[in-house]
Parts: C-alpha cells; sequence; structure tokens
C-alpha cells in the first residue's frame, strides 16, 4: 500500500524530486541557505495545484509541487521565487524570514497559452482570430445560484443574463450580442460537444470551461444553428496522477428583499369607497364600514416564506499515461421563497478518455433528474399566479373557510376573480419531472502524426412529464370545481448527432498549419402527449380513477439536419493569424428548392507585439493584437413541416343531437418560399496586455445584421387566416461594443484581481413585413393593451405608449384641452384624470397617438468583479448592472388603475382629490369612463439597475493543520446572493423574469412576475 | 491512408443519402393533398365554419360578438371592465377596437374556410344533390358571414375564391350595396339546393328567411314579403311556441320556432379560451359574463331603464306584465328567485333596475360549470333566426308596402303569445309600424337586433338620444351607424380604405 504523506515520495512524484534534489545539490556550495516548504493552491477553490514550477529568480534552482501541491527548496533570504503553472498567472514571491510560504496562484483570464475551445477543436487564445468570451469552472461560483446560467450574469462581455421565469429551478434567458431574430433568441448549447437545449441540469460544480462564440468566424463551423451565438460548455476531464476526491457542500436560506406596498383592507375600503363615489356608482357592500375592518388579510405574508437550499457535489478524478477519468455526483435542493414550490435536482456525471497507441476513445455520461413544484398559474381568474394574485388580492377576504368544499375563502361577490393565492398553491399540484441523458462517445484514429480521423456521436434525451392534479374546491364565489381533475403531459426530446472530421496540423518552419474537413448528420424528434381526466376520488390522484376524459392529444415533430464543415487555420510567425471556415447545411423545416444554406467565414489576427519593430517595454505593453472577422450564419428556428400547407383537426362544433361533431379544415396559409435567415457579422478586436501581464484588455466592436428574417407578417385580416404566415420578412442590424478588462497584483500579503465586463448593444429594424407592418407585444395587464411596438426604424420591441401629460387640475383645463375642429379631445374627462397627448392631432386619443417612448434594452450594461487574498482568507465581491433601460410596469397599472374591484397599491391614498391636487396619482374612479388606467406612459419607469450581487467571503484552512487528517485542502465560506439593488424601478424586481416572446421581455406582467430573494449560505469546499 | 478512405467512403454514404434524409413528411396532420376524399372531410370542413359563429374571441354569437351585437343598443349598458366593449357600447370606440376587430375577422375566417368547402367539394366525387346541398350549405354559411360584415361594417372586401398566391391576400373593398348583393345571391342560391330539414344545421327555412331579412335590411319589400311568406306555408310549418321563454332554454332548442340556431353543448374540451383544438369548449360563456357576481359571474353588461320601461308600455289581458318581461329580466318583484336565490339575495351594481334573465343558466345555482365540467360554459343554442322574427320581418314587409292589412295577423300572432289583446283593426302605416317597433324591441331584447333594427329604420339618433344609455352623448349619426375597418386591416392592407366617416 502507498501513502500518500507528505514525506513519502509517491511514485509519479519521485522522479522530480530528483531533479530538486540535483538542484539543490548543485547550489549548495554557493551559499549559506536555507531550507523552506510550501505549497501552491488554486485561487478560489483552494484546490492544490500540481506540477507547478518555482524558480528562484536568476538561477537555474528550482522545485516542481507534487499532487498535494507542495514543495521544498533551499533559498536565501531575498531570493525572488517566479512561481507558474500552466493555465495559471504567474507570481513572483519574495522570500523572507518565514519557513513554509503558500502561494495562490490565479487561473489565468489573459492567459496567452490558455487553449480556447472552437468548434471541433481548440486554439491558443494567442492563435484566436474570433470573439470567444471564456469563463473557468473556478470562476464560476456556485454560491445561492442552483444553475449555471445564473452564475454567469454579467461576467461576459456582449452576453446578457437574463432571468426567466421565476419558479425555483426556472432557466435564464442567454442573449449574445442582442437579439436578431423574433423567433427562439437562445443560444446554440453544446455540452462536450452535444446539442442540448439547455444548460440548467448541468452542475456548476462540473464545469472545466464555458466558451461563448460570438462572432461569425468563431461560430461559422456550427452553421445554421449558430446566429444567436454558441455556447460550448466543457465538463471537467481528470489529470494524470493519482486520484483527487472533491466535495462541496452549500447550505443557503432565502427570503423575500421587497413586498409590493399595497392597500390593508381598512385603506383599500376607503380608496373603494372614494373610487365608487366618484363614478355615482354604490359602494361595495364589503368596503361598507372601513374602519371595522382593521388590517384584514396580508396576502403576501401568507404565501412567502424563508426557503432553504441545499447544494452538494462529489467528484472524483485522475489518470494514468493511457486513461483519465472524471465522475461526480450533485444533488441540489432548493425551496421556493413561495410556499409549496420548489426545485430538486440529481446527477451523476462520468467522463473518460483512452490513449493506445494511434487511437484514442472517450465519452462522457451526464445522467440528471430534475424535479419542480411550481405555481398554479391563476385558475382563468384575472390576478395571475400567486405572486400576483396575492397582490391584487382584496385584504377583507379571508383565506380558510372550513365549511367550504377544499377548506378555503376567497373573493365573492361583484369584484374581479381574483383566486386566493394559497388556496392555489394547496388545492392544485403542479409537478415536472424531467429526466435527461446527455451522451457523447468519440474514437479519433491518428493516421499521421498530421492527420487526425475523429468520429463523434452524440445523443440527447429529455423525458419530460408533467402532472396537473386540482381537488375539488369551492374558493369564495367566483371559483369553483366541482370534480378532482388530473391532467398529465409527457414529451420527449431526442437528439442524435453524428460527426466525422479529419482534423489536419502541421508546423513548417514558421508557418502553422491547421485545417478540417467534416461531415456531421443529426436528426431531432419532439414526442408529445396529453391525457386529462376529470372526476377523480378524493385523494386519487392516478388518471384510471377519473371518470370523464377531458383531453387526449399527441403529436410528433421531427427535424433532421446534415452539413458538411471545413476549416483552415494558419499563422506565420505568431505574427499573421488567418482563419476561414465553411458550412454548408440541408435542413428538413425548408421546401427542397429552399434546403441548403452556405455559411462562410473569414478572420485575420496579427500579433503587433510579435514584431520585431515593437519596442514597447512589456512593462508599459505586453502584448497587443488585433483582430477581425467577417462571416454568414444562418437561423431556421422556426416550426416544422411549416412549407406545406395542414388540415387542422379537432376544431370542432356541436350537431343537433347536441353531441361533438368533428371538425377538420385549412386555417391558415402555407409558407412554401421559405428560406433560411442569414446573419451576417462583421467584427473587430483588440487583445492587449499592460504592465507585464497585470492588466488586460480585451475589446471588440461588432455589426450583426440579419436578413431574410423569419417572420411572421401580419397578412389582412379579411385573408381569413387563423394564424399568419412565416415569410423571410426583415432586416435587423445589431451592433455594438464590449469590453473586458482585468487587473491582478499583489500589495504585500494582499493580492487581488479586479476584473470588468462592459457590454453596449444598439438594434435597429431596417426593414420589416410588407414595409409598414407593426408587430404588437408586450401585454402588461389582462385586459391591458400592447405596450410595445417592432416597426421599420426603430427598435425591436420599443415602448409605444400613449404619452401621459399629468393631471386636469380643472374642468377649465379639460375644456381648453380642444382639437382642431374645436371638439373636446377628452370629453369624459373630469377634474383629477389624466390628460394625454393627442400626438397625431385628430381630437382623440387612440392607439394612433402612440409614441416612441424608449427602449426595453440597456445604453449598456455591466459586471465587476473583485477578488482579494491575503493570508488564508479571501474575498469575492459582484457587482452587476444595466442602464438606460425602460421597464413597462404592468402590475402598477394593475395596482394603481383603481378602476377594477381588487386591491390597490397604497401610493393610491394620494388619489387626487379637490384638495389634495398637488399628486401625480389621478382621481379614482371605478368605472375610469376617461381610461386612467390604460397602457401609457404613466406606467413606463426607469429600469436601470445596480445590484450587489455577491459578497463571499473564504477561509483557507492552513495545510499544517489538515495534514494529519489527511485531507490536502479545506475551505469553508459565507456567501450573500443579491445583498442589495439600487433602482428607482418600482416593481418587485428589474430583473423582471418574464420568459416567452422576445418581444415581452420588457413589460412586467403580474400574471407571471415573480420577486427576487436575497440568499444568505455557508459551504464547504474540501479535497483529498 | 486505408483508413482515410473509409471514412472518406463513409462519408460519402452519409452524403448520398442525405436527400431522402430531409424529406420528411407531417405526422400529425392531413395535408391539403390529401383531404378532400371523402364525404366526412367535407362535413368536417363543414363543423370547422360553423364553429366560428361561437369563437369566443368573435364569432357573433360567442361571448365578445353578442356583446358587440347588443352593446350599442338604447337597452343595454356594458360596464368598464373590458375597455373595448365599453368603448363601442359608449360610442367611443377607435379603428383598433379589439372587439369589432374580432368579429371582423372571425368572419373572414368563415369565408375562408366556406370557399375551400365550394372549391373542393367536387374532388371527392359525390352524388350531384348531396354536392348541390353542401355547396349550398357552404353558400349559406358564407352568406351569413357577409350578412355580420355587411349590417356592422358597410364597404367591406368581396372574397369568393381561397387565395392561391401572396397577391391574392390583398383586396380592397367593395361598395355596401355590393356586398348585400353577395347576400342575397349567396342566400338565393343557397335556398335552391338546401333540404327542407337538416337537423340542427342550415336548412332552406333558414336561407331563406336569411334572404327575406337581407330583403328588409335592403327595403327590398316587395321581394321581402314574397320570400317570408313562402315560409309561412308548405312544405314549411313553423310555429311560435306557446311558451316564449322556450326559446332561450337548453331543453327546448331547435323547436317549432327555430329557424337557424348556433348549437352550443358542454360536450368539448373545458377550456373557453384554448383556441380551436380539442380543448376548447364547444359552449359560450357569454352567461356567465353576464351574471350577476353574487353567482360567480362577472356582471359585465345591464339592461337600461328604457328597456324596463318599454315591456310595462301594454299588459296582457289579464292585466299583468308581459310573458316576455318575465322571460327577458329579472328585477325586484314579489317571489322574483335568480339562481335558486331571493332576488333581496342580489345587489344591482349600476343604478339600472333589472338584469337579464334571457339566455342565463338561472336554474344553477352559479355559471360556473358547465354540465360537463367545461369552464363558464353555458349550453344554451344561441338563436338566430326564430319565426317571430320571420313574422315582424313579413308584417314589416307588407306594412312598408302599405298593406297593413295582410299584416295584422303575423303582427298579432307574435302579440298572441304574449297574451296580448287584439290589436285595433285598420291602423295607418305609421301607427302599425310604431307597433312592430315596439314589438321588436321587446321581443327581441339581448338578440342582437335591437340596434340594426334602430339603424335600417333611421332611428338611432332619436332612440338613443331618447334612452338612458351610457355614453348616448357621444354617439354621432352616421358614424357610429358603422364599426371602422379595423386598423389592423388597414395597416396590412395597402389596399383597404378606412370608411369615409372614420377618417
Amino acid at each position: 500500500m502507498i501513502k500518500y504523506t507528505g514525506v513519502s515520495i509517491s511514485p509519479p512524484a519521485w522522479a522530480r524530486h530528483a531533479i530538486l534534489l540535483f538542484f539543490i545539490l548543485c547550489t549548495l556550495a554557493v551559499n549559506a541557505q536555507k531550507k523552506i516548504t510550501g505549497k501552491v493552491t488554486e485561487d478560489g477553490t483552494s484546490q492544490p495545484v500540481f506540477g507547478a514550477s518555482i524558480q528562484v529568480k536568476g538561477t537555474t534552482r528550482g522545485a516542481i509541487t507534487d499532487e498535494k501541491g507542495q514543495f521544498s527548496l533551499s533559498v536565501n533570504p531575498g531570493d525572488k521565487l517566479l512561481v507558474s503553472s500552466m493555465e495559471f498567472e504567474s507570481q513572483e514571491v519574495t522570500v523572507g524570514a518565514e519557513n513554509t510560504i503558500h502561494i495562490v496562484l490565479k487561473k489565468s483570464t489573459a492567459g496567452l497559452n490558455e487553449v480556447v475551445i472552437i468548434g471541433y477543436g481548440t486554439v491558443k487564445k494567442k492563435d484566436l482570430t474570433g470573439s470567444i468570451a471564456t469563463l473557468k469552472g473556478g470562476d464560476i461560483k456556485t454560491e445561492g445560484a442552483s444553475n449555471v446560467s445564473r452564475a454567469l450574469q454579467g461576467k461576459l462581455a456582449g452576453v446578457t443574463v437574463e432571468a426567466a421565469g421565476g419558479d425555483p429551478g426556472a432557466g435564464m434567458r442567454i442573449l449574445v450580442r442582442g437579439v436578431g431574430t423574433f423567433n427562439n433568441a437562445n443560444p446554440l448549447y453544446l455540452v462536450d460537444g452535444v446539442q442540448v437545449n439547455n444548460i440548467n441540469n448541468i452542475a456548476p460544480g462540473d464545469i472545466e470551461s464555458m466558451d461563448v462564440l460570438k462572432d461569425a468566424s468563431a461560430a461559422a463551423i456550427y452553421g445554421s444553428r449558430a446566429a444567436n451565438g454558441v455556447v460550448l460548455v466543457t465538463t471537467k476531464s481528470g489529470k494524470n496522477g493519482p486520484p483527487v476526491i472533491q466535495f462541496n457542500a452549500n447550505f443557503g436560506s432565502q427570503k423575500l428583499i421587497k413586498k409590493y406596498d399595497v392597500l390593508n383592507a381598512q385603506e383599500w375600503a376607503t380608496v373603494s369607497n372614494m373610487a365608487h363615489d366618484n363614478a355615482g356608482l354604490a359602494r361595495l357592500d364589503i368596503a361598507a364600514n372601513p374602519n371595522q375592518l382593521g388590517a384584514g388579510t396580508d396576502w403576501q405574508d401568507a404565501i412567502y416564506r424563508t426557503a432553504m437550499m441545499q447544494q452538494y457535489n462529489l467528484s472524483v478524478s485522475g489518470g494514468t499515461e493511457h486513461t483519465r477519468y472524471s465522475f461526480s455526483g450533485q444533488y441540489n435542493d432548493q425551496d421556493g421563497i413561495v410556499d409549496v414550490t420548489g426545485y430538486k435536482r440529481y446527477g451523476i456525471r462520468e467522463k473518460t478518455e483512452t490513449t493506445k497507441g494511434r487511437l484514442k476513445v472517450g465519452q462522457s455520461l451526464i445522467l440528471t433528474r430534475e424535479n419542480w413544484t411550481k405555481m398554479p398559474g391563476g385558475w382563468g381568474g384575472q390576478g395571475g399566479n400567486p405572486v400576483g394574485s396575492a397582490v391584487k388580492m382584496i385584504p377583507v377576504f379571508n383565506i380558510y373557510d372550513e365549511n367550504a368544499i377544499g377548506g378555503y375563502s376567497g373573493a365573492s361577490g361583484p369584484v374581479v376573480n381574483v383566486a386566493n393565492p394559497v388556496a392555489q398553491l394547496h388545492l392544485e399540484d403542479i409537478t415536472t419531472n424531467v429526466t435527461s441523458i446527455i451522451a457523447n462517445a468519440f474514437a479519433e484514429l491518428t493516421i499521421l502524426p498530421e492527420l487526425k480521423y475523429k468520429f463523434n456521436l452524440g445523443y440527447t434525451d429529455a423525458f419530460i412529464s408533467h402532472k396537473d392534479y386540482t381537488r375539488r374546491y369551492e374558493v369564495g364565489g367566483l371559483f369553483a370545481n366541482p370534480t378532482n381533475n388530473l391532467a398529465q403531459a409527457s414529451n420527449r426530446y431526442n437528439l442524435v448527432m453524428a460527426e466525422n472530421t479529419l482534423n489536419y496540423a502541421k508546423d513548417f518552419g514558421k508557418h502553422s498549419f491547421q485545417a478540417l474537413a467534416g461531415y456531421a448528420y443529426q436528426k431531432y424528434v419532439r414526442d408529445s402527449s396529453a391525457s386529462a381526466k376529470n372526476d377523480l376520488a378524493d385523494g386519487i390522484s392516478e388518471l384510471d380513477n377519473g371518470a370523464i376524459i377531458s383531453a387526449v392529444s399527441g403529436n410528433k415533430l421531427v427535424s433532421t439536419l446534415v452539413s458538411l464543415l471545413g476549416r483552415v487555420i494558419y499563422s506565420y510567425d505568431n505574427r499573421y493569424l488567418l482563419t476561414a471556415s465553411f458550412r454548408r447545411d440541408g435542413s428538413s423545416r425548408f421546401a427542397p428548392a429552399y434546403r441548403y444554406g452556405n455559411f462562410p467565414s473569414i478572420a485575420a489576427g496579427w500579433n503587433i507585439s510579435n514584431e520585431k519593430f515593437w519596442s514597447l517595454s512589456p512593462a508599459s505593453v505586453s502584448m497587443l493584437k488585433l483582430r477581425g472577422s467577417y462571416g454568414i450564419l444562418g437561423n431556421q428556428e422556426f416550426d416544422d413541416y411549416g412549407y406545406a400547407a395542414v388540415i387542422n383537426s379537432n376544431i370542432n362544433y356541436v350537431n343537433g343531437n347536441q353531441s361533438k361533431w368533428f371538425g377538420a379544415i385549412q386555417t391558415t396559409y402555407a409558407s412554401p418560399y421559405l428560406k433560411w435567415e442569414n446573419t451576417e457579422t462583421v467584427d473587430v478586436g483588440i487583445d492587449a496586455a499592460f504592465l507585464h501581464d497585470k492588466l488586460t484588455l480585451t475589446a471588440d466592436y461588432f455589426r450583426k445584421n440579419t436578413t431574410d428574417l423569419l417572420l411572421k407578417v401580419p397578412i389582412p385580416g379579411s385573408a381569413g387566416s387563423a394564424a399568419d404566415p412565416f415569410v423571410n420578412g426583415g432586416n435587423i442590424l445589431n451592433k455594438g461594443v464590449e469590453m473586458g478588462i482585468g487587473y491582478n497584483d499583489k500589495v504585500g500579503a494582499v493580492s487581488y484581481s479586479v476584473r470588468g465586463t462592459f457590454s453596449s448593444i444598439k438594434n435597429k429594424v431596417l426593414a420589416l413585413g410588407t414595409g409598414t407592418q407593426q408587430i404588437a407585444g408586450g401585454q402588461p395587464t389582462h385586459h391591458g393593451a400592447d405596450a410595445t411596438l417592432t416597426q421599420a426604424g426603430g427598435e425591436i420591441a420599443a415602448f409605444y405608449l400613449i404619452k401621459s401629460l399629468g393631471i386636469f387640475q380643472s374642468q377649465e383645463e379639460i375644456d381648453a384641452y380642444k382639437g382642431k375642429d374645436g371638439q373636446l379631445i377628452q370629453p369624459s374627462a373630469k377634474p383629477g384624470d389624466i390628460k394625454f397627448f393627442d400626438a397625431n392631432g385628430d381630437g382623440t386619443i387612440s392607439n394612433a397617438d402612440r409614441l416612441d417612448m424608449g427602449s426595453s434594452f440597456p445604453s449598456f450594461e455591466y459586471g465587476l468583479g473583485i477578488n482579494l487574498n491575503a493570508y488564508n482568507f479571501d474575498l469575492n465581491l459582484f457587482l452587476q448592472g444595466t442602464q438606460g433601460n425602460k421597464i413597462y410596469n404592468g402590475l402598477r397599472q394593475d395596482l394603481e388603475g383603481m378602476n377594477l374591484e381588487y386591491n390597490y397599491a397604497r401610493t393610491t391614498l394620494n388619489a387626487w382629490t379637490p384638495t389634495n391636487t398637488n399628486t401625480d396619482m389621478p382621481r379614482a374612479v371605478i368605472d375610469d369612463p376617461n381610461f386612467n388606467a390604460r397602457t401609457s406612459s404613466r406606467f413606463l419607469e426607469n429600469g436601470s439597475y445596480f445590484r450587489f450581487k455577491t459578497l463571499q467571503l473564504g477561509y483557507t484552512v492552513p495545510t499544517r493543520l489538515l495534514e494529519r487528517a489527511k485531507i490536502s485542502s479545506l475551505r469553508a465560506y459565507l456567501s450573500a446572493d443579491n445583498l442589495f439593488t439600487i433602482t428607482k424601478y418600482k416593481g418587485f424586481n428589474p430583473d423582471i423574469g418574464r420568459s416567452g416572446s422576445i418581444l415581452d421581455r420588457g413589460v412586467d406582467f403580474g400574471h407571471v412576475s415573480y420577486p427576487l430573494a436575497r440568499t444568505l449560505s455557508v459551504g464547504i469546499q474540501l479535497s483529498l | 491512408m486505408k483508413k482515410i478512405l473509409i471514412s472518406v467512403a463513409a462519408t460519402l454514404v452519409f452524403a448520398s443519402c442525405s436527400r431522402d434524409t430531409l424529406d420528411l413528411t407531417n405526422p400529425n396532420q392531413i395535408t391539403t393533398e390529401t383531404f378532400w376524399k371523402t364525404e366526412s372531410d367535407v362535413k368536417s370542413a363543414l363543423a370547422g365554419t360553423y364553429g366560428l359563429f361561437k369563437n369566443v374571441n368573435g364569432g357573433l354569437w360567442g361571448v365578445r360578438g353578442v356583446e358587440l351585437s347588443n352593446g350599442r343598443g338604447d337597452d343595454f349598458f356594458i360596464r368598464n371592465d373590458v375597455a373595448a366593449l365599453y368603448q363601442l357600447s359608449t360610442f367611443t370606440n377607435t379603428p383598433d377596437n379589439g372587439v369589432s376587430e374580432g368579429v371582423y375577422n372571425v368572419c373572414y375566417r368563415a369565408i375562408f374556410r366556406a370557399n375551400q368547402i365550394l372549391e373542393n367539394v367536387s374532388k371527392v366525387g359525390l352524388e350531384a344533390d348531396k354536392e348541390k346541398a353542401y355547396i349550398a350549405e357552404a353558400k349559406f354559411l358564407r352568406g351569413l358571414n357577409y350578412f355580420i360584415l355587411v349590417t356592422n361594417f358597410g364597404d367591406v372586401a368581396i372574397r369568393t375564391k381561397v387565395p392561391v398566391v401572396t397577391d391574392d391576400y390583398f383586396v380592397a373593398k367593395s361598395p355596401e350595396k355590393d356586398v348585400w348583393a353577395q347576400v342575397i345571391k349567396d342566400f338565393t342560391e343557397a335556398a335552391a339546393d338546401l333540404p327542407v330539414t337538416n337537423y340542427g344545421r342550415a336548412t332552406k327555412g333558414a336561407a331563406l328567411g336569411m334572404l327575406g331579412k337581407a330583403y328588409v335590411y335592403t327595403k327590398d319589400y316587395v321581394n321581402a314579403a314574397t320570400i317570408l311568406q313562402s315560409l309561412t306555408m308548405a312544405p314549411f310549418n313553423y310555429s311560435l311556441t306557446a311558451n316564449y321563454e322556450d326559446n332561450f332554454k337548453e331543453d327546448t332548442e331547435n323547436n317549432s320556432e327555430s329557424l337557424f340556431e348556433i348549437q352550443l353543448s358542454d360536450v368539448g374540451g373545458t377550456n373557453p379560451w384554448a383556441g380551436e383544438n380539442a380543448n376548447e369548449t364547444l359552449g359560450v360563456t357569454t352567461a356567465q359574463e353576464f351574471a350577476p357576481g353574487e353567482v360567480a359571474g362577472w356582471f359585465e353588461v345591464s339592461p337600461t331603464d328604457k328597456l324596463f320601461n318599454e315591456f310595462q308600455k301594454e299588459k296582457t289581458t289579464t292585466n299583468e306584465l308581459d310573458p316576455r318581461m318575465y322571460a327577458t329580466l329579472i328585477w325586484d318583484y314579489p317571489g322574483a328567485t335568480f339562481y335558486n336565490k331571493p332576488f333581496t339575495a342580489f345587489k344591482l351594481q349600476f343604478g339600472f333596475k333589472s338584469m337579464f334573465k334571457k339566455y342565463q343558466n338561472y336554474t344553477q345555482n352559479n355559471e360556473l360549470k358547465g354540465s360537463k365540467g367545461g369552464d363558464y360554459t353555458s349550453s344554451i343554442n344561441e338563436r338566430v333566426l326564430r319565426y317571430a322574427d320571420i313574422e315582424l320581418l313579413l308584417a314589416e314587409a307588407l306594412t312598408m308596402q302599405g298593406r297593413t292589412g295582410d299584416a295584422y295577423s303575423y303582427l298579432q300572432d307574435v302579440r298572441s303569445r304574449a297574451k296580448l289583446g287584439l290589436l285595433a283593426n285598420g291602423l295607418g302605416q305609421d301607427a302599425m309600424m310604431a307597433e312592430i317597433r315596439h314589438q321588436r324591441m321587446i321581443e327581441f331584447a339581448r338578440e342582437g337586433q335591437r340596434f340594426y333594427d334602430l339603424k335600417r329604420w333611421g332611428l338611432l339618433q332619436q332612440e338613443i338620444t331618447n334612452s338612458d344609455k351610457v355614453g348616448k352623448q357621444y354617439f354621432v349619426n352616421g358614424k357610429h351607424d358603422y364599426f371602422p375597418i379595423p386598423q389592423s386591416e388597414i395597416t396590412t392592407n395597402a389596399k383597404m380604405e378606412q370608411n369615409e366617416r372614420w377618417k
């Protein structure tokens, strides 16, 4: 048995120790030296760094760390030690009086020798010509973030990460360089080379690196799927050496940061009575005696809770000369801050790679199971989900009624049908389970030293089962469900891909040459079925028990893609770099004549600092590279089979016997002439390093021009189609700059790094449909008119709103507000009502008066990360924000409308009255004849925010304390997520999290809103 | 090198089968190529066309349609909950009104579908008589949709063909008289080949009735009288039901008084807003939207007091209130019950004296669920054309020709069913018309006739002004006779022009 202790010499390490001994012997004679021991660990993770070189500056003396990151070396006081390792930033340490020394290495960010993953291969960062943003595993802080994409927010220049839905375990929306399509704007995700729908199920701790391919040169090798960018996730591999066992655990608690400030029962009744009095209508009975109502029910308190979360990750990795392996298991359990909701994830992952002779074979497998417990959607009422209902529910109503079927009370009488949020959560059980397989296997044959053939097989399968069980209930007077009902749905997403590639790489003197050619095939199948039954016995939630089949459906979608691909990378003398690539894709989604698309790209780079004439010292500018690229990418994200006209079934009617009469007919027009959406990208970039690489800078300017936009162009209603057909009908331009800056230094015992990202992207719709076409989106409330319009000359989903001009203070003002023919523009207005701007001058207020009121896209967004290390402590901060974007606050439109019978915002207490005129809140009037509550600029808000997203304090236990326990490293940390947010936005969260159409993203809709939680957590990271 | 050859060969093998690889057929749906093979395809296509009449977003007998056709009448109030409804009912609507847009679009959807049937039925190879009857049925459906369009929008586009190329999507509007000509042509041709009985579907009687109505609307009283009169004799045997209320209840649907009604039943899915698919309920939500809040309704509408008072103008022969008042309205009278509760359990919300009872499921406890669990689903068939309407239209067509004597019996038939006494003999044309107008107002309240009746009588301004209708001050005579062409149509169709009065 081999003991891996500090003093024993393990077989792989003995040789290095022999070298060390040699060096020591060589230098012994020269000086009176002392012997020091030390340890090298990785910043952030505190993992030992194996194989790092420690060299005494100006000598040939040195040492190499063992698998525990330890070394010993004879030195003179005052010697400078140069510590370096692949993938890490080099460090210089001056020897003092101490006999032990702890060196923390930071994964290199500029990392010029760093290898960057590109499609179907890798390239050294210094040879890179495309625009790629890379994040290493160590940078993906996992605190408080149960999924990877959440941890990405603000960390990659040009990559926008925003909330998409609020349930725990909900994904994030990732936009690479803005929005260039009205269809699926998600980037292409590849995990270990396999295409997946999302990366939410990947444990953050399993990730070695994430590379986001942003420009056409980087992404063109993925052709038709790459127009929205490509996210390459590489999971961890083993390293040559003895096994390393790592264990991470995190426990946290999440709490609601901000409640919506709504009225209590007495206050509500006061405002309600005022609104009825002003309308000349009878008061509501339930509001009859405000003074006797007290506070009533606080519906928000009734649904929110302090929610616990825990995450564990255990991994084992290692390898020999021939085989490397890595496997891990993850468990994640997160309760939502909304009662009942929760998310659990279990997973195992393994990855091996074996080389024998000319053959290398490898495989990776990720199996995960995710379980969600979700919120109901509002039971068809007008309150929306429990979050929306909790703010709108009138506080006069009670939560429980033990005599009612189901046990809950709720709204009744002549009020808006907002469903009791507590009853929603407890009477309807919604669970979604997803079992996913991501598998990859490859064989690579080295035919000649320079020529390799690789066959890669990828397979993903996601089995999604959804179950929705509703108990029978009578909740108040407005909601009843006479029978127990169950609806089940299952979906399967299956993808098979096969790729054959030939890779040739050879250096001829100063010429370096790499070529790739390949053929790829993929098939994507989506199978869905759903069934529902009513009238189940109490307590039984399986379909067999149901009596009445209420719905059964099922369908299948298949698409295939075949591709030819090629790429040449050439560099001369590390100075001139050239990359050219080409992909030809054929897709089943298009009619035969339009099936194929060609996607070429070309890029060039110039390492100026490698030129002979370069005379600047590395102490000022240590590296400078210019890059430029041009290429075309495609997008085929639209309906399968869209080119053929179909007969829609199940559009039913009733026959004279009052039974179902099955209907079927063509309801929409086909789109037989569709072709690919094309995106042409030009990118120019600069990579630079200063002050001996302490300061690094990457900056890019890009122009992304999407043409032949796949678009549903509204055709005249009189054409009679039930939906608009797809056409290639538009042109969008995105342009922007993005920048990443890093600075690393050390002051005394404190080493620190600062990293910032900055992106500014603007989009413009250059052409749309027939020319005058407008696409409306962003419904803000249950009945509210759309808040955004997309049209040629404007931005995607710009806010087009009727402009509010403040409050009419008197009848004279109303009478003076006349159109060109002398008619009153707002004849129904009374003092205290909102004055709207008659922009088109036609004498009435209508949608034709909408004006461009701003953008949902920020002028710029930014992220700033700071890491500090001193002694055994480390401090990590992350700040992030957006500037210049607007948000349409639909929930406030509901709560400050005072035109509907539900609860109101506290601000309505300040409503205009003849004696309270100095206010921006119009009068309360329940029938709202002037439409004060209409969709207008009144509810448009500044959406800029600055968020202190992460604060983490870690402590690494000194090695000497751990040796006896045979632990190689141990770090404990305290972490706070979403500490505070500075914003003028009045809603729950300026990162509003609206999923669905890209055209809705700047509109905060009460039915789907979700508040932000603050998370406090503790964790340990242990390595054996 | 051998390996290279193998991989190259493998690549070629893959590549060579790529053409087939990319040819996929939709496994879920029939294509237009494979449809139109059997009689059942034609029947399915008809169901898909009929079904739009109940469409929740714009079928004239779906909830929004009923709100639109009634909402502008002097007998009707709509509260400010759904802004588009409130606006149209208070004459403050604009061309972007979603409700009028919905009705417009749904009519054209039905026309697109009816045109498909007309163009494809011959592919099936049916017996000549059958084929003719299906063509007639499709023409009836098309004619009825043009009838809705012309009465609501005036000048509209006439489409009698399925678009073939993109340019065909864009059609200019035709003058109102041309649209009426299309309506009359479709109904005439439909009447020729439709069967006398066709339970729950279009019949010869339905087509003749609508044709007669179209003649009355276009003031062609001679043709109107001829056509309508033919419905009073063999082969037809329509008659008024003894009990007026049988026309608004579920268990007395498709009765002797019915010429055409929209078949509604809770036999589909459970979701009224599911769209056109298996989950969609096959009833309507109108009763729930009209019901008071106390029984889980949304109390969207109310009768005006003008209607409430109109009912009381004439008592029955036994000096009681008109039975039609009890069938149409609920108000505070001794013993009044509604949804199994005394009237005192309800609160009148808007200051009007009554609520609608007609077409409400008031024998249930509330309007939450249909009989099979459909959300808010009412199964009471909406009656499109009743024999009472035929009689009153016929009386009107005769009266307008000065034939008041001939009109008498038809008018009296409607009065007698309501237990009203015999009308005095020898009334002049004006008095006769006044009585017809009074009878139509109370006979057809909440049946979507009042506004259109007033319009063709030229009495909109007068009757709206002398009513207690909310928003009457915003009524502009002429302009509000029609809805504007929807803004979305104007925006997307370069050939379309807005109605002059709405420019």
